[in-house]
């Protein structure tokens, strides 16, 4: 029979452990201080002002769709310094059906000779 | 498991946390208040007193919380939340003086590298959320910075454990290789042989640069940049919240200076002393001594850093910590896993000396 | 009728009920598309019911269960193994839990998700049928009868991937599957052929008992796992993937992402249980090292599931079309999977190596929730917003709360953070693989945090972001489609928050299905092992 106990356990691993029901309770209780520190801050700002305008520099501001930053923008800096990495991939990914086949081929050919042969 | 023991357990939990968040807090900001001065003097300025951190923190709190109108409300209030919230809850699987990890059996150095993610992945999100663009292109930095830093820290973090995993202590293998309980007890230092020290050392260096990426501080906070985009991923956040993203920071610094002292300088001086562990002199004088480790790694690793170099743009931040840095902790791994066959007793077999 | 008898006869009836349920539909159909859509989540949710009654019964009592079609016993008594049968032990009755799942969570979610289609007495047949064949895939003991359900899954497959017709590159993605899954399954087939050649034997359990490693063996081998592994998306044969996850509509890529785990399963089961008692015996003496023939295909598996993480990690990063992203995610999630089977079975026997195979067999359970709610968060922004492209979408958090929650929760999870059910199986993957190398356990960590910057990039561009004029009127999905993703969210959190509970109530019995095969065999062929 399943006993409440059982849910509580620690995962072990033989290497190391990880409980997520302690976890909680500390995140609970640090959420909870955090909140009333929090508490103590100024609540208030002025709606709909200049304030809440997003801030560029002075510069002026565009319509909603040009604020908005694209998916393809992102991660300028990692995809530009391996650049060399996406160039291999992108000639692999062809979209040509024969091509998955032939690597079908590829990999079984190369289990054939490591199961196989040796 | 018996239903008391369950309640001491989270009782200790919860007094511990509370314990804890006061500990992180007062001396996250006391540091940065330090490490202000430092650089302040090694600039040849005067600098800021070292309480300035607290008054930074009373001010902020005393302004205005504006919302952006083009944020997400929700998302903007909660993650400066959830990532003081995170950095806390890591201190609790972190040894601080002779005190050993509050939630020792129930989280492993694997945890704790999953968890310094969620302050940076608050940090981005909360970017994000802002809906500005330089906040967009702050946070998508801070995204690549992470991803970066993050293979370095996950080579020493493994070896580490390996090598302890194929440590034979009293003629066993050593069980729990990736708990903190099991990292302190048996220092790195102590069971290498001589390339393996050397290999030691590159990961520790290793580790000392990812430092200021994880605690986005010069010459790797590019994410912030506060010279071309204005403080990127802050320049919406104002008043309490980024007194909360400010806090955050600071005890991220304690976690992440008490990582470094943990995995490579978890030696205590009472027992060096004579103390009886367990009795308050021996606390005392391990927390002060656990101070100046503190102290000297974040003075080593922050504030020396980023006096001396300046920012580097995105894409030389990832190529630094893919290339030259992952190729040195890789060495490093190397000479750790050749340490067992190519040890100091084998060389001088080798040499022919024996 | 009581319990026992149900659950003696649940094997049968796990694969009859959508079988039969599949050439009703149309039937019901034509009474009123109301009652259809009951009758049909009625059939997955009684199927379901079996599922549940069946894997109580295996996973509390670790016993086996066969069910002989044409009773009697399998084996007759010139002792040849001519009766299909059905087996069940821990590992099927865990894949049938995940294939249960994923089919009553479509069933639920198609409800709002396709009435807007034409032609869905013919969807919902296709889907059963699909259930069907997974199924049978999955607690079928006979390796023909396994070919044969494997193909049902196939074409039903395939015709549900083109089902949008009126967007060319639908029926593009299916005919590439199928181009793909009859190559595949073709050589499956003629593996199967090898093997009957020699053994007079169609019976898993009977051929394990029987298999001699032979140079037939061994080719049969590398045919089997190959087909399987194509048809599971190891890279680099992985390319059909995103191709048929991303054009067909997100109910049927979550009973994809099924199908490419049963797929999987089959790769276990033929490794494990058909070639199981030959797997540590040395093949050849080189210098002081013996070749293993675990050590090889371990080694084998490892290579090939870091390429597929890297790959499919690193291809993800840059799509900008949702349901591709996440196909590519899929893709390293499964090369997660791969990776601890593959370094279980190069330390099989250690204590870690165990390890290993509890951490790829809990994250084989958990990939599928995590991918699927994944999807269907992705089906859900099509469904209010008619766009795939991330580069049209933005600030969607505010129209459509609780999609953005449950994407929340597919993030964290697909990613590893805690306290989500992925943390839990990468943990255990991480802490057993690097016992065998500390670098497969690096480029594990590095790449789930590749995911993590994948999904952010995700949340970013599709519910961020300042207020879009276009998306004004867009309101979030109806109620068939949030309780569909609710079920699965719950599902992560329960395996998240509770992982050593599930991991020896559902995972341990399953990995050690894997670990040792002689029960499977025995349960067939009485005392006559070796």
């Amino acid at each position: 029979m399943i006993s409440i106990y059982d849910f509580i356990e620690t995962l072990t691993t033989d290497s190391g452990f990880w409980n997520p029901l302690i976890w909680g309770v500390a995140i609970v209780i640090a959420f909870l201080i955090v909140y009333i520190i929090r508490g103590f801050g100024n609540k208030g700002y002025k709606k709909e002002t200049e304030q809440t305008k997003v801030f560029l520099s002075g510069n002026p501001e565009y319509k909603e769709e040009k604020m908005h930053v694209k998916a393809s923008n992102l991660y300028w800096g990692f995809t530009e310094s391996l650049k060399w990495v996406y160039k291999v991939l992108d000639k692999m990914h062809t979209g040509n059906v024969s091509d998955y086949v032939l690597w079908f081929v590829i990999i079984m050919g190369t289990l054939f000779i490591i199961l196989g042969v040796i | 498991m018996e239903i008391h023991e369950i309640i001491r357990i989270v009782l200790t939990i919860i007094i511990g946390t509370i314990g804890l968040a006061a500990f992180g807090i007062f001396f996250g900001l006391l540091y940065k208040g330090l490490d202000r001065k430092i650089s302040a003097h090694m600039q040849g300025r005067i600098g800021p007193p070292i309480r300035q951190p607290f008054r930074d923190i009373g001010k902020l709190f005393t302004k205005e919380n504006i919302v952006p109108e083009n944020a997400v409300p929700w998302i903007f209030h909660l993650a400066p939340l959830i990532g003081l919230v995170a950095s806390i809850s890591i201190l609790l699987y972190l040894p601080i003086g002779g005190f050993p990890p509050l939630a020792s059996g129930y989280g492993d150095l694997i945890l704790i590298l999953y968890l310094l993610i969620i302050p940076s992945l608050a940090l981005v999100i909360g970017g994000f959320a802002s809906g500005s663009p330089y906040a967009t292109v702050g946070a998508q930095r801070e995204m690549a910075t992470m991803i970066a830093y993050e293979f370095p820290l996950a080579i020493i973090i493994v070896t580490i454990a390996w090598k302890l995993s194929a440590t034979t202590v009293g003629g066993t293998l050593i069980q729990n290789s990736f708990a903190i309980s099991t990292i302190t007890s048996t220092p790195v230092w102590s069971v290498v042989g001589p390339i393996g020290f050397i290999g030691l050392i590159l990961l520790l260096l290793a580790l000392i640069i990812v430092t200021p990426a994880e605690l986005s501080k010069i010459p790797f906070d590019s994410p912030e940049a506060e010279t071309e985009i204005g403080g990127g991923l802050l320049v919406e956040y104002s008043g309490r919240n980024l007194a909360m993203f400010y806090l955050m920071d600071s005890v991220k610094t304690i976690v992440m200076a008490s990582i470094i002292v943990a995995l490579f300088f978890p030696y205590n001086l009472s027992n060096l002393v004579g103390l009886d562990a367990g009795s308050y002199p021996a606390y005392t004088i391990d927390i002060i001594f656990y101070l100046i480790k503190v102290l000297i790694v974040l003075v080593l690793s922050v504030t020396i850093i980023r006096v001396a170099v300046a920012r580097l743009k995105i894409d030389q931040i990832v190529y630094t910590y893919w290339v030259p840095l992952t190729l040195m902790a890789l060495i490093g791994l190397i000479c750790i896993m050749w340490d067992g066959q190519f040890g100091l007793p084998r060389i001088v077999e080798m040499l022919g000396l024996v | 009728m009581n319990l026992e008898t149900i659950i003696t006869h649940s094997p049968a009836l796990i694969v009859a009920v959508p079988l039969l349920g599949a050439f009703l539909t149309p039937l019901v159909g034509k009474i009123n598309d109301k009652l259809r859509n009951v009758f049909v989540i009625l059939t997955v949710g009684l199927t379901t019911f079996f599922v549940f009654l069946l894997a109580n019964d295996i996973f509390s009592s670790g016993n086996i269960r066969t069910y002989v079609f044409g009773g009697g016993t399998p084996i007759t008594d010139g002792g040849f193994a001519i009766r299909i049968l059905f087996e069940v032990d821990g590992l099927n009755a865990f894949m049938a839990i995940i294939a249960s799942i994923l089919a009553l969570a479509c069933v639920i979610y198609s409800w709002a998700f396709m009435k807007e289609n034409t032609g869905l007495d013919k969807y919902y047949t296709l889907i059963l049928l699909m259930v069907a064949g997974m199924f049978g895939m999955i607690l079928t003991g006979d390796m023909f009868n396994f070919f044969v359900f494997l193909e049902i899954t196939s074409i039903s497959s395939c015709v549900l991937i083109a089902f949008w017709t009126n967007k060319g590159k639908a029926v593009d993605a299916g005919f590439k599957y199928i181009v793909i899954s009859a190559t595949g399954a073709l050589f499956i087939l003629f593996a199967i052929a090898i093997l009957y050649s020699q053994y007079n034997a169609l019976n898993m359990a009977f051929l394990a008992n029987s298999i001699q490693y032979t140079f037939l063996d061994k080719i049969a081998l590398v045919l089997l796992i190959a087909g399987l592994a194509m048809k599971a998306g190891i890279v680099p044969m992985h390319m059909w993937l995103p191709d048929a996850y991303g054009r067909a509509p997100s109910s049927v890529t979550l009973i994809l992402v099924g199908a490419t785990q049963v797929s999987l399963y089959g790769v276990l089961r033929m490794t494990f249980t058909l070639y199981g008692s030959q797997l540590t015996i040395p093949l050849k003496q080189i210098g002081d090292t013996s070749i293993t023939m675990n050590g090889l295909l371990g080694i084998t598996l490892i290579a090939l599931a870091l390429i597929t993480i890297l790959v499919g990690v690193l291809m993800a990063l840059k799509q900008t079309d949702f349901k591709r992203l996440i196909a590519f995610a899929a893709v390293g999630e499964i090369g997660y999977i791969v990776l601890a089977i593959g370094a279980g079975l190069t330390a099989m026997g250690t204590s870690y190596g165990n390890m290993a195979f509890r951490g790829g067999i809990f994250h084989i359970i958990n990939d599928a929730l995590d991918v699927g709610l994944l999807f269907l968060v992705a089906g859900a922004i099509y469904y209010a917003t008619k766009q795939t492209s991330l580069n049209q979408m933005g600030g969607l958090s505010r129209n459509m709360k609780y999609t953005t929650v449950f994407f929340l929760i597919g993030l964290l999870a697909v990613a590893g953070m805690p306290p989500m059910n992925g943390f839990a199986s990468k943990l255990l993957i991480y802490q057993s693989t690097y016992q065998v190398n500390p670098i497969i356990a690096i480029v594990a960590i590095l790449c789930s945090i590749l995911l993590l910057a994948v999904f952010v990039k995700v949340f970013h561009s599709a519910f961020l972001g300042p207020k879009l004029p276009k998306f004004k009127d867009v309101k979030d999905v109806p109620k068939s489609m949030l309780l569909a993703m609710g079920i699965i969210a719950c599902f992560i959190i329960f395996f998240g928050l509770f992982p050593e509970f599930v991991v020896n109530n559902l995972v341990k019995p399953a990995a050690d299905a894997i670990i040792n095969n002689t029960n499977y065999i025995t349960t067939v062929i009485g005392g006559a092992v070796p």
